[in-house]
């Protein structure tokens, strides 16, 4: 229908409210923003507490589609759709390549050891209340009212940028790192002799070969530009 | 030269794959040309030698070349045809064999043609109806002599 | 003129007059969600029933012809029977999963739907990252296929899955890159963008040689990540039966069925979009008469016509070419279409720094 109908923003600032006010009631942005948030923490957890563990890594891949809508939530699409590309596209996808790849990936695991799980328990009670603690005390400043330009540009422009607030640096940091994984899993790759293994293993790595040509790519572009 | 060989390669896979694709397309747009038989619409000619099941040959007068000899019942290698005969009382009290009734089992029928070659008066002939599907296999037991019917003159 | 973005337009004014704005918005989400619903059984039907005859043309066959008129009505027969058989549940499938996957994969290609303009002002939502939204959401329908031949507990249906995980990887790449280069001459990813730049002259027209070939590698690319012939090693039926819908049945094999061609129809429109000018209508420079005339014909008719011209092609790749086998699969995709379109993308930047493109 009309494009500018459904606009997130429509959603948000015709139910009136900036997100986070201190009213007592509870705006529709709000009501939104707790679902979603209880729908990362339920899968999350279930994540971590399922037996089978096909099925954990679907939770997790529900907890990071999660994290994606809280990132829409925001109007910060391009992350979010970054989010859903490099986790739930490349990493899970990888994920549930190894499990498929292991034997007994459809047993459900041992329960755990009784006093593990106790340890466990308190190792998670204290890191709670040790984030609890530092989140109380820390001093939130609302981001006020200018608004977050996250448009694509911009984040180019900044991750390219040499300037105050540039991320050039940490860019091509990470991309020597990539560069050296890419080139790190071809040795470990064509140590097999046989043409299958070398193969295969290149499937492996295809995430990482993704993100290190797509950076490569950029890094080519910025280049030729300067 | 591995770039040539590589531009070589890309160059006659994608020559390969149109010359494929201009086949197809070719076809596309010819469709004139349909080898799909519309089977209960338009039957196909069947060769001659085709052999769909056993019938008898009745001429207008409802008369067969039937005997009762039982030279067929005798040829079939997995009695399929079973011959039921009796004695015709003739005008001047003799008595003369006849068939009663011609039963045949289509569903034991190996269309071997041997009962056909067998028959000394080509009183049975080989058909070519293939449409033989029925409910039960009951229907497929078959009466080959028309109600009736009596054997033509002159055959002995 | 009656125009899909005037009937918009007049029903949007109607309910914000009617009732209050919230109560309007969640009415056209309504509203929105069946026209979604309904566009995809068409879609089904009609892609299903072509996909038949094409086959059947090229292979001087007849193709359905029973069913109405030349077989018009054959594909809702075929619905409808599926929707009346049971839906079977195999005894050692993990049960949730196995009924979750289909209802994954048609809510990703619902979800992909949004961003694409049928005409002239006529989007669901006409978001920042158009392009860069679909690809993404994209990426997320493997995890259906992943999770039905896990889920389905048969080893045809893994090995389905398996490869077909492999081959939506890797197949991702070469198709961003060549979505990539036609970013670089448009310079944003919003869709309203990418067409309004193509209003003297489509992108495989103004970009040269280089918009050909990612045109040419957006086209393969897209082909494998929709599993179709002869790219369909994940439901290879002469080897693994039918892959990772192996076990499925009824209602929920015609999710994944449906969600197959729905997602032929995203993917070639968003080829139409970013290289045929997706609405827009055929204008050749200064020719101003035949540009008027080509006015006349309305955007949705223009998108359309595109998006079937571009299925069509996929369509005849499907009837023409045989299987590829897995390991010739990976090749063409690593050894071939990434080399040329990093290559491709790098002549493209230089032909936008340079200005060369019309």
């Amino acid at each position: 229908m009309k494009a500018e109908a459904f606009t997130i923003d429509h959603l948000l600032f015709t139910i009136d409210h900036p997100p986070f006010t201190k009213n007592n009631h509870l705006t529709a942005s709000q009501i939104i923003f707790y679902i979603i948030s209880a729908f990362i923490l339920g899968t999350g957890l279930l994540a971590v507490t399922t037996r089978k563990i096909f099925r954990s890594a679907i939770w997790l891949l529900f907890s990071l589609i999660g994290i994606a809508a809280l990132f829409f939530w925001m109007e910060l699409e391009f992350i979010a759709a970054v989010q859903i590309t490099v986790y739930v596209g490349g990493i899970v996808v990888l994920i549930i390549f190894s499990i498929f790849l292991t034997q007994k990936s459809g047993n459900q695991m041992a329960k755990p050891v009784r006093s593990r799980a106790i340890f466990a328990g308190i190792a998670v009670l204290i890191g709670f209340i040790l984030s609890y603690l530092l989140i109380s005390q820390y001093d939130f400043q609302p981001a006020g009212n200018q608004p977050l330009d996250a448009s694509v540009g911009n984040i180019g422009t900044q991750l390219m940028s040499t300037g105050e607030h540039g991320y050039a640096l940490p860019f091509e940091a990470v991309s020597i790192l990539l560069l050296a994984a890419m080139i790190g899993c071809i040795v470990i790759a064509m140590k097999a002799d046989k043409k299958q293994e070398t193969r295969n293993k290149a499937q492996d790595n295809t995430r990482e070969n993704v993100q290190d040509t797509r950076d490569k790519n950029e890094e080519n572009e910025r280049i030729i530009n300067a | 030269m591995f770039l040539s060989d590589y531009i070589s390669e890309i160059f006659n896979a994608t020559k390969s794959l149109l010359k494929g694709m201009r086949r197809t397309g070719y076809y596309f747009t010819h469709h004139k040309q349909i080898i799909t038989q519309q089977y209960p619409d338009v039957k196909q000619i069947l060769p001659e030698r085709f052999r769909g099941e056993v019938v008898m040959t009745h001429d207008e007068k409802n008369e067969h070349a039937c005997t009762g000899c039982t030279a067929c019942e005798l040829a079939c290698p997995n009695g399929t045809i079973k011959i039921i005969t009796k004695f015709d009382i003739l005008p001047d009290g003799k008595k003369k064999k006849a068939i009663d009734t011609f039963i045949y089992h289509l569903e034991l029928c190996t269309m071997c043609n041997l009962c056909i070659e067998a028959c000394p008066t080509d009183a049975i002939k080989m058909a070519q109806n293939f449409e033989h599907s029925v409910y039960d296999r009951s229907q497929l037991t078959k009466t080959l002599n028309k109600p009736g019917s009596k054997i033509k003159e002159g055959i002995e | 003129m009656l125009s899909l973005e005037s009937i918009t337009n007049s029903i949007h004014a109607w309910l914000n007059n009617t009732f209050n704005p919230t109560l309007a918005l969640l009415l056209e989400f309504v509203i929105v969600g069946t026209c979604a619903i309904g566009l995809f059984t068409v879609l089904g039907l009609v892609l299903v029933l072509m996909e038949r005859k094409v086959s059947a043309y090229m292979q001087i066959r007849l193709g359905p012809n029973r069913v109405g008129y030349g077989g018009s009505m054959q594909t809702l027969a075929d619905t409808l029977k599926l929707a009346v058989k049971e839906g079977l549940t195999p005894d050692g499938a993990d049960k949730f999963l196995f009924n979750l996957a289909p209802f994954i994969v048609i809510i990703i290609s619902m979800l992909i739907l949004a961003p694409i303009p049928f005409a002239k002002g006529f989007q669901i939502w006409d978001m920042n990252i158009g392009v860069l939204y679909v690809s993404a959401v994209s990426s997320v329908s493997v995890i259906g296929i992943l999770m039905a031949g896990w889920a389905s507990n048969n080893k045809y249906s893994l090995l389905g899955a398996m490869r077909s995980g492999a081959q939506i990887v890797s197949y991702e790449l070469s198709a961003g890159l060549s979505i990539l280069s036609i970013i670089v001459l448009t310079g944003s990813l919003k869709i309203s963008d990418i067409i309004a730049s193509q209003e003297n002259g489509w992108w495989i027209f103004k970009g040269h040689i280089p918009a050909v070939i990612a045109f040419v590698i957006f086209i393969i690319a897209v082909t494998a990540e929709t599993n179709r012939a002869p790219f369909d090693l994940a439901e290879a039926e002469s080897e693994l039966t039918a892959g990772f819908h192996t076990e499925y049945s009824g209602m929920k094999f015609a999710l994944f069925f449906l969600a197959e061609y729905v997602n032929i129809f995203i993917a070639c429109s968003l080829g139409a979009i970013l290289f045929l000018g997706g609405w827009m209508p055929l204008h050749i420079g200064n020719w101003s008469g035949f540009n008027h005339i080509m006015d006349f014909i309305p955007s949705s008719i223009w998108f359309i016509s595109k998006v079937f011209f571009l299925i069509f092609v996929i369509m005849w790749f499907r009837w023409t070419f045989p299987r590829l086998r897995v390991d010739q699969l990976l090749n063409l995709e690593w050894k071939y279409l990434l080399p040329i379109s990093m290559f491709n993308l790098l002549l493209m930047t230089l032909v936008a720094i340079m200005g060369w493109h019309f």
